[in-house]
Protein backbone atom coordinates (compact mmCIF):
# COMPACT_ATOMS: atom_id res chain seq x y z
CA UNK A 1 0.00 0.00 0.00
CA UNK A 2 2.45 2.60 1.30
CA UNK A 3 5.07 3.17 -1.30
CA UNK A 4 7.15 4.86 1.45
CA UNK A 5 7.79 2.58 3.92
CA UNK A 6 11.09 1.11 4.33
CA UNK A 7 10.08 -2.46 3.42
CA UNK A 8 8.66 -1.19 0.27
CA UNK A 9 11.31 1.18 -0.64
CA UNK A 10 13.89 -1.67 -0.21
CA UNK A 11 11.79 -4.09 -2.56
CA UNK A 12 11.64 -1.51 -5.14
CA UNK A 13 15.70 -0.79 -5.14
CA UNK A 14 15.59 -4.89 -5.21
CA UNK A 15 13.15 -4.65 -8.13
CA UNK A 16 15.61 -2.36 -10.23
CA UNK A 17 14.38 1.00 -8.91
CA UNK A 18 18.09 1.41 -7.23
CA UNK A 19 17.57 5.58 -6.80
CA UNK A 20 15.03 4.29 -4.33
CA UNK A 21 18.02 3.97 -2.22
CA UNK A 22 18.20 7.95 -1.73
CA UNK A 23 15.34 7.81 0.16
CA UNK A 24 17.00 5.47 2.72
CA UNK A 25 20.39 6.89 3.12
CA UNK A 26 18.36 10.11 4.13
CA UNK A 27 16.79 7.91 6.37
CA UNK A 28 19.00 5.88 7.73
CA UNK A 29 23.01 7.84 7.23
CA UNK A 30 22.34 9.17 10.92
CA UNK A 31 21.25 6.38 12.96
CA UNK A 32 24.26 4.13 11.61
CA UNK A 33 26.96 6.92 11.66
CA UNK A 34 25.65 6.89 15.82
CA UNK A 35 25.54 2.89 15.85
CA UNK A 36 29.16 3.03 14.49
CA UNK A 37 30.42 6.24 16.40
CA UNK A 38 29.23 4.50 19.41
CA UNK A 39 30.75 0.99 18.46
CA UNK A 40 34.41 2.32 17.22
CA UNK A 41 34.55 5.93 18.56
CA UNK A 42 35.92 7.28 15.87
CA UNK A 43 33.69 9.97 13.86
CA UNK A 44 35.83 9.99 9.94
CA UNK A 45 35.57 6.23 10.41
CA UNK A 46 32.02 5.55 10.97
CA UNK A 47 31.29 7.98 7.61
CA UNK A 48 33.14 5.42 5.74
CA UNK A 49 31.23 2.43 7.37
CA UNK A 50 28.03 3.68 6.42
CA UNK A 51 28.58 4.27 3.04
CA UNK A 52 29.87 0.49 3.04
CA UNK A 53 26.19 -0.55 4.29
CA UNK A 54 24.59 1.46 2.00
CA UNK A 55 26.76 -0.51 -0.74
CA UNK A 56 26.25 -3.46 0.21
CA UNK A 57 22.55 -2.70 0.32
CA UNK A 58 22.86 -2.05 -3.00
CA UNK A 59 24.71 -4.93 -3.76
CA UNK A 60 23.28 -7.78 -1.95
CA UNK A 61 19.56 -6.22 -2.44
CA UNK A 62 18.20 -9.67 -3.72
CA UNK A 63 18.55 -10.87 0.16
CA UNK A 64 16.20 -8.70 1.04
CA UNK A 65 12.97 -10.90 1.31
CA UNK A 66 10.44 -8.38 2.47
CA UNK A 67 9.44 -10.85 5.30
CA UNK A 68 11.37 -9.29 8.00
CA UNK A 69 11.60 -5.39 9.04
CA UNK A 70 14.22 -3.67 6.95
CA UNK A 71 15.58 -2.05 9.83
CA UNK A 72 16.82 -5.60 11.42
CA UNK A 73 18.13 -6.56 7.88
CA UNK A 74 20.17 -3.17 7.69
CA UNK A 75 21.63 -3.76 11.14
CA UNK A 76 22.33 -7.02 9.85
CA UNK A 77 24.60 -5.88 7.27
CA UNK A 78 25.97 -3.07 9.32
CA UNK A 79 27.07 -5.62 12.19
CA UNK A 80 29.12 -7.88 9.42
CA UNK A 81 30.52 -4.32 8.19
CA UNK A 82 31.70 -3.67 11.97
CA UNK A 83 33.01 -7.08 12.57
CA UNK A 84 34.92 -6.84 9.02
CA UNK A 85 36.03 -3.64 9.82
CA UNK A 86 37.33 -4.52 13.53
CA UNK A 87 39.07 -8.10 12.07
CA UNK A 88 40.77 -5.92 9.25
CA UNK A 89 41.52 -2.54 11.46
CA UNK A 90 44.11 -3.01 14.65
CA UNK A 91 42.21 -4.28 17.65
CA UNK A 92 43.10 -1.38 19.85
CA UNK A 93 41.14 0.94 17.73
CA UNK A 94 38.32 -0.86 18.52
CA UNK A 95 38.34 -1.69 21.88
CA UNK A 96 40.16 1.53 22.35
CA UNK A 97 42.60 2.41 24.98
CA UNK A 98 40.65 5.06 26.96
CA UNK A 99 43.24 7.56 26.68
CA UNK A 100 43.79 7.82 23.27
CA UNK A 101 39.93 7.64 22.77
CA UNK A 102 39.93 11.37 23.96
CA UNK A 103 42.35 12.77 21.87
CA UNK A 104 40.15 10.60 18.21
CA UNK A 105 37.56 12.33 19.15
CA UNK A 106 39.52 15.79 19.86
CA UNK A 107 41.23 15.18 16.57
CA UNK A 108 38.26 14.13 14.73
CA UNK A 109 36.94 17.18 12.05
CA UNK A 110 33.49 16.15 13.24
CA UNK A 111 33.77 15.81 16.66
CA UNK A 112 31.39 18.06 18.62
CA UNK A 113 32.86 20.60 20.79
CA UNK A 114 30.68 20.08 23.32
CA UNK A 115 31.94 16.62 24.51
CA UNK A 116 35.53 18.02 25.69
CA UNK A 117 33.13 20.66 27.93
CA UNK A 118 30.50 18.62 29.15
CA UNK A 119 32.57 16.08 31.55
CA UNK A 120 29.82 14.07 32.19
CA UNK A 121 29.06 13.23 29.11
CA UNK A 122 32.38 12.36 28.08
CA UNK A 123 33.04 9.91 31.06
CA UNK A 124 29.51 8.15 29.55
CA UNK A 125 31.23 7.92 26.81
CA UNK A 126 34.23 6.41 28.01
CA UNK A 127 32.62 3.69 30.20
CA UNK A 128 30.95 2.65 27.77
CA UNK A 129 34.02 2.74 25.28
CA UNK A 130 35.18 0.24 28.00
CA UNK A 131 32.46 -2.27 27.59
CA UNK A 132 32.98 -5.92 25.90
CA UNK A 133 31.75 -5.07 22.70
CA UNK A 134 28.81 -7.60 23.16
CA UNK A 135 27.92 -5.86 25.87
CA UNK A 136 27.90 -2.55 24.43
CA UNK A 137 26.39 -3.61 20.87
CA UNK A 138 23.35 -4.54 22.99
CA UNK A 139 22.81 -1.14 24.82
CA UNK A 140 23.53 0.71 21.42
CA UNK A 141 20.59 -1.13 19.62
CA UNK A 142 18.08 -0.65 22.18
CA UNK A 143 19.09 3.13 23.21
CA UNK A 144 20.74 4.14 20.29
CA UNK A 145 18.95 3.04 17.32
CA UNK A 146 15.76 2.51 19.13
CA UNK A 147 15.14 -1.28 18.20
CA UNK A 148 12.98 -3.28 20.04
CA UNK A 149 14.07 -6.28 22.17
CA UNK A 150 12.40 -8.55 19.87
CA UNK A 151 14.02 -6.85 16.86
CA UNK A 152 17.23 -7.14 18.21
CA UNK A 153 17.05 -10.69 19.31
CA UNK A 154 16.00 -11.60 15.61
CA UNK A 155 19.24 -9.47 14.50
CA UNK A 156 21.39 -11.54 17.00
CA UNK A 157 19.33 -15.37 16.39
CA UNK A 158 18.31 -15.38 20.03
CA UNK A 159 15.10 -14.26 22.15
CA UNK A 160 13.77 -11.20 23.50
CA UNK A 161 14.10 -12.26 26.59
CA UNK A 162 17.77 -13.12 26.40
CA UNK A 163 18.27 -9.93 25.16
CA UNK A 164 16.85 -8.03 27.81
CA UNK A 165 19.07 -10.00 30.33
CA UNK A 166 22.22 -9.17 28.65
CA UNK A 167 21.35 -5.68 28.09
CA UNK A 168 20.08 -5.58 31.92
CA UNK A 169 23.74 -6.91 32.92
CA UNK A 170 25.23 -4.78 30.55
CA UNK A 171 23.83 -1.43 31.77
CA UNK A 172 24.72 -2.68 35.20
CA UNK A 173 28.38 -2.85 34.00
CA UNK A 174 28.40 0.12 32.31
CA UNK A 175 27.05 1.66 35.95
CA UNK A 176 29.85 0.34 37.59
CA UNK A 177 32.31 1.55 35.33
CA UNK A 178 31.08 4.83 35.14
CA UNK A 179 31.03 5.04 38.99
CA UNK A 180 34.49 4.38 39.48
CA UNK A 181 35.88 6.78 36.67
CA UNK A 182 33.32 9.48 38.46
CA UNK A 183 35.40 8.68 41.65
CA UNK A 184 38.94 8.66 40.43
CA UNK A 185 37.94 11.81 38.83
CA UNK A 186 37.01 13.02 41.95
CA UNK A 187 40.06 12.22 43.65
CA UNK A 188 42.51 13.57 41.38
CA UNK B 1 -8.55 -1.75 38.26
CA UNK B 2 -6.46 -2.85 41.09
CA UNK B 3 -2.83 -2.47 40.87
CA UNK B 4 -1.42 -6.16 40.49
CA UNK B 5 1.27 -6.53 43.28
CA UNK B 6 5.12 -6.95 42.86
CA UNK B 7 8.34 -7.49 44.46
CA UNK B 8 11.86 -5.84 44.11
CA UNK B 9 12.68 -9.12 42.11
CA UNK B 10 9.76 -8.59 39.39
CA UNK B 11 10.98 -5.05 39.64
CA UNK B 12 14.48 -6.21 38.00
CA UNK B 13 12.99 -8.31 35.77
CA UNK B 14 10.87 -5.71 34.38
CA UNK B 15 13.61 -2.96 34.12
CA UNK B 16 14.83 -3.01 30.73
CA UNK B 17 11.24 -3.25 29.15
CA UNK B 18 10.53 -0.63 31.96
CA UNK B 19 13.49 1.99 30.36
CA UNK B 20 12.27 1.23 27.31
CA UNK B 21 9.02 1.98 27.60
CA UNK B 22 7.57 -1.67 26.40
CA UNK B 23 5.83 -2.34 29.31
CA UNK B 24 2.11 -3.00 29.47
CA UNK B 25 0.31 0.24 31.40
CA UNK B 26 -0.86 -2.39 33.89
CA UNK B 27 2.65 -3.60 35.18
CA UNK B 28 3.94 0.11 34.86
CA UNK B 29 1.21 0.26 37.55
CA UNK B 30 2.24 -2.04 39.44
CA UNK B 31 6.07 -1.16 39.23
CA UNK B 32 5.13 2.39 40.29
CA UNK B 33 3.11 1.15 43.10
CA UNK B 34 5.85 -0.64 44.41
CA UNK B 35 8.48 1.98 44.07
CA UNK B 36 6.24 4.10 46.00
CA UNK B 37 6.54 1.87 48.90
CA UNK B 38 10.82 0.04 48.62
CA UNK B 39 13.34 2.98 48.89
CA UNK B 40 15.84 0.49 47.65
CA UNK B 41 14.45 -0.46 44.19
CA UNK B 42 13.28 3.74 44.04
CA UNK B 43 17.10 4.54 44.64
CA UNK B 44 18.41 1.69 41.82
CA UNK B 45 15.59 2.52 39.63
CA UNK B 46 16.42 6.08 39.79
CA UNK B 47 19.87 5.50 38.97
CA UNK B 48 19.55 3.28 36.42
CA UNK B 49 16.94 5.90 34.94
CA UNK B 50 19.71 8.30 34.99
CA UNK B 51 21.88 6.60 32.81
CA UNK B 52 19.75 5.61 30.57
CA UNK B 53 18.74 9.17 30.11
CA UNK B 54 22.52 10.16 29.95
CA UNK B 55 22.83 7.81 27.04
CA UNK B 56 20.10 8.96 25.47
CA UNK B 57 21.86 12.32 25.09
CA UNK B 58 24.92 11.50 24.16
CA UNK B 59 26.55 13.68 20.98
CA UNK B 60 26.76 11.64 18.27
CA UNK B 61 28.95 13.48 15.28
CA UNK B 62 27.25 15.23 12.89
CA UNK B 63 27.46 13.88 9.48
CA UNK B 64 30.10 15.24 7.51
CA UNK B 65 29.47 17.65 4.43
CA UNK B 66 30.74 15.60 2.16
CA UNK B 67 28.81 12.12 3.32
CA UNK B 68 25.75 13.01 0.95
CA UNK B 69 27.85 13.90 -1.98
CA UNK B 70 29.66 10.54 -0.95
CA UNK B 71 26.57 8.27 -0.78
CA UNK B 72 24.89 9.94 -4.17
CA UNK B 73 28.01 9.73 -6.29
CA UNK B 74 28.31 6.13 -5.16
CA UNK B 75 24.65 5.56 -6.03
CA UNK B 76 25.14 7.34 -9.52
CA UNK B 77 27.77 4.88 -10.15
CA UNK B 78 26.20 1.63 -8.74
CA UNK B 79 23.41 2.69 -11.19
CA UNK B 80 25.53 2.86 -14.27
CA UNK B 81 27.29 -0.18 -13.65
CA UNK B 82 24.02 -1.73 -13.56
CA UNK B 83 22.65 -0.13 -16.31
CA UNK B 84 26.02 -1.10 -18.84
CA UNK B 85 25.58 -4.78 -16.83
CA UNK B 86 22.25 -5.17 -18.03
CA UNK B 87 22.67 -3.99 -21.80
CA UNK B 88 25.72 -6.44 -21.72
CA UNK B 89 24.34 -9.62 -19.88
CA UNK B 90 20.56 -9.49 -20.56
CA UNK B 91 19.20 -7.07 -23.63
CA UNK B 92 22.18 -8.25 -25.45
CA UNK B 93 22.16 -11.69 -25.18
CA UNK B 94 18.35 -12.41 -25.70
CA UNK B 95 18.60 -10.04 -29.04
CA UNK B 96 21.60 -12.37 -30.07
CA UNK B 97 19.73 -15.51 -28.96
CA UNK B 98 16.95 -14.41 -31.27
CA UNK B 99 19.12 -13.16 -34.23
CA UNK B 100 20.45 -16.63 -34.97
CA UNK B 101 19.66 -19.58 -32.66
CA UNK B 102 16.02 -19.61 -34.04
CA UNK B 103 16.53 -19.18 -37.34
CA UNK B 104 18.88 -22.31 -37.10
CA UNK B 105 16.68 -24.14 -34.99
CA UNK B 106 14.19 -23.81 -37.79
CA UNK B 107 16.34 -25.01 -41.06
CA UNK B 108 17.64 -28.03 -38.66
CA UNK B 109 13.96 -28.52 -38.45
CA UNK B 110 13.35 -27.99 -41.86
CA UNK B 111 15.71 -29.69 -43.37
CA UNK B 112 15.09 -32.77 -41.47
CA UNK B 113 12.02 -32.64 -42.14
CA UNK B 114 12.13 -32.09 -45.39
CA UNK B 115 14.45 -34.90 -46.14
CA UNK B 116 12.08 -36.90 -44.69
CA UNK B 117 9.32 -35.73 -46.46
CA UNK B 118 10.98 -35.90 -49.86
CA UNK B 119 12.35 -39.47 -48.83
CA UNK B 120 9.27 -40.98 -48.10
CA UNK B 121 7.57 -39.38 -50.94
CA UNK B 122 9.78 -40.27 -53.40
CA UNK B 123 9.99 -43.32 -51.89
CA UNK B 124 6.06 -43.60 -52.98
CA UNK B 125 6.59 -42.18 -55.85
CA UNK B 126 9.11 -45.32 -57.14
CA UNK B 127 6.27 -47.77 -55.58
CA UNK B 128 2.93 -46.59 -57.22
CA UNK B 129 3.56 -43.91 -60.32
CA UNK B 130 -0.32 -42.86 -59.71
CA UNK B 131 -0.21 -39.25 -58.20
CA UNK B 132 2.81 -37.95 -59.75
CA UNK B 133 4.37 -40.08 -62.44
CA UNK B 134 7.57 -37.91 -62.83
CA UNK B 135 8.05 -37.80 -58.89
CA UNK B 136 10.41 -40.70 -58.60
CA UNK B 137 13.27 -39.27 -60.55
CA UNK B 138 12.84 -35.50 -59.48
CA UNK B 139 12.41 -35.82 -55.79
CA UNK B 140 16.11 -37.45 -54.64
CA UNK B 141 17.20 -34.35 -56.57
CA UNK B 142 15.25 -32.37 -54.10
CA UNK B 143 16.45 -34.22 -51.20
CA UNK B 144 19.40 -31.45 -51.16
CA UNK B 145 17.36 -28.97 -49.67
CA UNK B 146 17.07 -25.61 -51.58
CA UNK B 147 17.64 -22.36 -49.35
CA UNK B 148 14.76 -20.12 -48.64
CA UNK B 149 14.32 -18.30 -52.15
CA UNK B 150 13.99 -14.93 -50.13
CA UNK B 151 14.06 -12.75 -47.25
CA UNK B 152 10.47 -13.50 -46.78
CA UNK B 153 10.95 -16.89 -46.84
CA UNK B 154 13.17 -16.57 -44.36
CA UNK B 155 11.38 -14.51 -42.09
CA UNK B 156 8.70 -17.13 -42.67
CA UNK B 157 10.54 -20.06 -41.48
CA UNK B 158 12.06 -18.06 -38.41
CA UNK B 159 8.44 -16.71 -37.13
CA UNK B 160 7.53 -20.15 -37.39
CA UNK B 161 9.70 -21.35 -34.65
CA UNK B 162 8.71 -18.59 -32.69
CA UNK B 163 7.30 -20.02 -29.29
CA UNK B 164 5.13 -17.26 -29.07
CA UNK B 165 1.75 -19.37 -30.76
CA UNK B 166 0.53 -15.60 -31.86
CA UNK B 167 3.86 -15.13 -33.97
CA UNK B 168 3.24 -18.90 -35.25
CA UNK B 169 -0.23 -17.89 -36.07
CA UNK B 170 0.92 -14.72 -37.72
CA UNK B 171 3.53 -16.80 -39.97
CA UNK B 172 1.35 -19.26 -41.26
CA UNK B 173 -1.28 -16.87 -42.60
CA UNK B 174 1.92 -15.18 -43.89
CA UNK B 175 2.94 -18.31 -45.01
CA UNK B 176 -0.65 -18.51 -47.60
CA UNK B 177 0.40 -14.55 -48.57
CA UNK B 178 3.66 -15.90 -49.61
CA UNK B 179 2.22 -18.89 -51.31
CA UNK B 180 5.43 -20.96 -50.53
CA UNK B 181 6.16 -23.14 -53.22
CA UNK B 182 9.88 -23.76 -51.59
CA UNK B 183 10.26 -27.01 -49.90
CA UNK B 184 11.70 -25.63 -46.67
CA UNK B 185 8.63 -23.57 -45.91
CA UNK B 186 6.00 -26.60 -46.72
CA UNK B 187 8.61 -28.92 -45.07
CA UNK B 188 8.16 -26.47 -41.70
CA UNK B 189 4.15 -26.16 -42.17
CA UNK B 190 4.31 -29.75 -42.35
CA UNK B 191 5.86 -30.57 -38.75
CA UNK B 192 3.81 -27.03 -37.49
CA UNK B 193 0.95 -29.19 -38.59
CA UNK B 194 2.53 -32.63 -37.09
CA UNK B 195 3.94 -30.82 -33.46
CA UNK B 196 2.59 -27.46 -32.55
CA UNK B 197 1.54 -27.69 -29.24
CA UNK B 198 -1.01 -24.97 -29.91
CA UNK B 199 -4.19 -26.10 -31.45
CA UNK B 200 -4.93 -22.65 -33.30
CA UNK B 201 -2.13 -22.82 -35.21
CA UNK B 202 -2.43 -26.55 -36.49
CA UNK B 203 -6.16 -25.52 -37.79
CA UNK B 204 -4.68 -22.47 -38.97
CA UNK B 205 -1.69 -24.63 -40.98
CA UNK B 206 -3.94 -27.47 -41.95
CA UNK B 207 -6.01 -24.58 -44.29
CA UNK B 208 -2.80 -23.42 -45.97
CA UNK B 209 -1.93 -26.82 -46.39
CA UNK B 210 -5.17 -27.91 -48.23
CA UNK B 211 -5.03 -25.28 -50.29
CA UNK B 212 -1.54 -26.35 -51.37
CA UNK B 213 -3.10 -29.75 -51.61
CA UNK B 214 -1.91 -29.80 -55.29
CA UNK B 215 1.64 -31.12 -54.15
CA UNK B 216 2.08 -34.08 -53.89
CA UNK B 217 4.53 -34.00 -50.98
CA UNK B 218 1.34 -31.80 -48.75
CA UNK B 219 -0.66 -34.61 -49.55
CA UNK B 220 1.38 -37.52 -48.51
CA UNK B 221 2.34 -35.27 -45.50
CA UNK B 222 -1.66 -34.45 -44.75
CA UNK B 223 -2.25 -38.03 -45.02
CA UNK B 224 0.77 -38.89 -42.25
CA UNK B 225 -0.47 -36.25 -40.26
CA UNK B 226 -3.84 -37.89 -39.78
CA UNK B 227 -3.05 -40.18 -37.14
CA UNK B 228 -0.98 -38.09 -34.95
CA UNK B 229 -3.70 -35.79 -34.29
CA UNK B 230 -5.62 -35.93 -30.25
CA UNK B 231 -7.59 -32.71 -30.87
CA UNK B 232 -11.01 -33.75 -31.79
CA UNK B 233 -11.16 -30.48 -33.28
CA UNK B 234 -8.35 -30.78 -35.90
CA UNK B 235 -9.24 -34.36 -36.02
CA UNK B 236 -12.66 -33.37 -37.69
CA UNK B 237 -11.12 -30.63 -39.84
CA UNK B 238 -8.76 -33.23 -40.93
CA UNK B 239 -11.37 -35.69 -42.12
CA UNK B 240 -13.44 -32.64 -43.71
CA UNK B 241 -10.20 -32.13 -45.77
CA UNK B 242 -9.45 -35.36 -46.96
CA UNK B 243 -13.25 -35.69 -47.87
CA UNK B 244 -12.98 -32.63 -50.09
CA UNK B 245 -9.26 -33.61 -51.54
CA UNK B 246 -10.70 -37.12 -52.12
CA UNK B 247 -7.77 -38.28 -50.48
CA UNK B 248 -8.85 -42.29 -50.52
CA UNK B 249 -5.01 -43.22 -49.11
CA UNK B 250 -6.38 -41.66 -46.05
CA UNK B 251 -8.88 -43.65 -45.29
CA UNK B 252 -6.23 -46.21 -43.48
CA UNK B 253 -5.45 -42.80 -41.16
CA UNK B 254 -8.86 -42.31 -40.51
CA UNK B 255 -9.60 -45.94 -39.75
CA UNK B 256 -5.93 -45.62 -37.17
CA UNK B 257 -8.04 -42.13 -35.45
CA UNK B 258 -11.22 -44.62 -34.97
CA UNK B 259 -9.11 -47.22 -33.15
CA UNK B 260 -8.19 -44.36 -30.58
CA UNK B 261 -9.38 -44.85 -27.39
CA UNK B 262 -10.20 -41.27 -26.17
CA UNK B 263 -11.73 -40.63 -29.64
CA UNK B 264 -14.73 -37.63 -29.01
CA UNK B 265 -18.06 -39.26 -30.15
CA UNK B 266 -18.60 -36.26 -32.42
CA UNK B 267 -15.35 -37.05 -34.38
CA UNK B 268 -16.45 -40.31 -34.21
CA UNK B 269 -19.25 -40.09 -36.43
CA UNK B 270 -18.10 -37.92 -38.65
CA UNK B 271 -14.45 -39.94 -39.43
CA UNK B 272 -16.81 -42.92 -40.14
CA UNK B 273 -18.76 -40.81 -42.44
CA UNK B 274 -15.90 -39.50 -44.04
CA UNK B 275 -14.67 -43.42 -43.98
CA UNK B 276 -17.18 -44.08 -46.15
CA UNK B 277 -17.63 -41.36 -48.34
CA UNK B 278 -14.27 -42.22 -49.55
CA UNK B 279 -14.59 -45.42 -50.33
CA UNK B 280 -18.00 -44.89 -52.14
CA UNK B 281 -17.49 -41.77 -53.71
CA UNK B 282 -15.67 -42.90 -56.06
CA UNK B 283 -15.26 -46.95 -56.71
CA UNK B 284 -13.22 -46.58 -60.20
CA UNK B 285 -9.69 -45.88 -59.11
CA UNK B 286 -10.48 -47.78 -55.80
CA UNK B 287 -7.61 -50.23 -56.82
CA UNK B 288 -5.17 -47.08 -56.43
CA UNK B 289 -5.64 -47.02 -52.49
CA UNK B 290 -4.18 -50.73 -52.44
CA UNK B 291 -0.71 -49.94 -53.47
CA UNK B 292 -0.59 -47.04 -51.70
CA UNK B 293 -1.23 -48.64 -48.07
CA UNK B 294 1.42 -51.57 -49.56
CA UNK B 295 3.91 -48.53 -49.53
CA UNK B 296 2.78 -47.32 -45.82
CA UNK B 297 4.02 -50.97 -44.66
CA UNK B 298 7.31 -50.21 -46.88
CA UNK B 299 8.50 -46.25 -45.94
CA UNK B 300 12.21 -48.21 -44.97
CA UNK B 301 13.24 -49.94 -47.80
CA UNK B 302 11.54 -47.88 -49.99
CA UNK B 303 12.92 -44.79 -48.67
CA UNK B 304 16.62 -46.94 -49.02
CA UNK B 305 15.90 -47.86 -52.65
CA UNK B 306 15.54 -44.08 -53.24
CA UNK B 307 18.59 -43.42 -51.74
CA UNK B 308 20.63 -46.05 -54.43
CA UNK B 309 19.00 -44.14 -56.93
CA UNK B 310 19.49 -41.07 -56.45
CA UNK B 311 23.33 -42.36 -55.63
Amino acid sequence: MNSLTDNSLMLQVKAGQVDKMGLLFERYHRPLLAFFYHATSHATGSEDLVQTVFYRMLKYRHTFSGEGEFRTWMYHLARNVLADAAKKEKPAKYHQDVADWAEKIGGGPTADASLQKNQEVDLLHRALGQLSADAREVLVLSRFQELKYEQIATLLNTTAGAVKVRAHRALGQLKDIYMKMENGSKVH
Amino acid sequence: MEAKFINCEQVREGLMDWLANEMPADEAQAVEAHLAQCPDCRREQAAVWQLWQAMGNLPVPEPSEQMRPRFYSMLAEFQAAEQRKQQWSVAALVQKLRDWWQPAYAMRLAYGLALLVVGLAAGYGLKARVDAPGAATQQPLAAVPAPAENAQQAQLLALLANPSAVQRLRAVSYAEEVAPTNERVVGALLSTLYQDPNVNVRLATLEVLAGLADDPTVRQGLVRALAQQDSPLVQSAMADVMVQLQERRSVRGLRKLLRQDNLNEQVKTKIEQSIQSLSHDRSAPADASTPSTYHENNDHTDSALDTSVAA
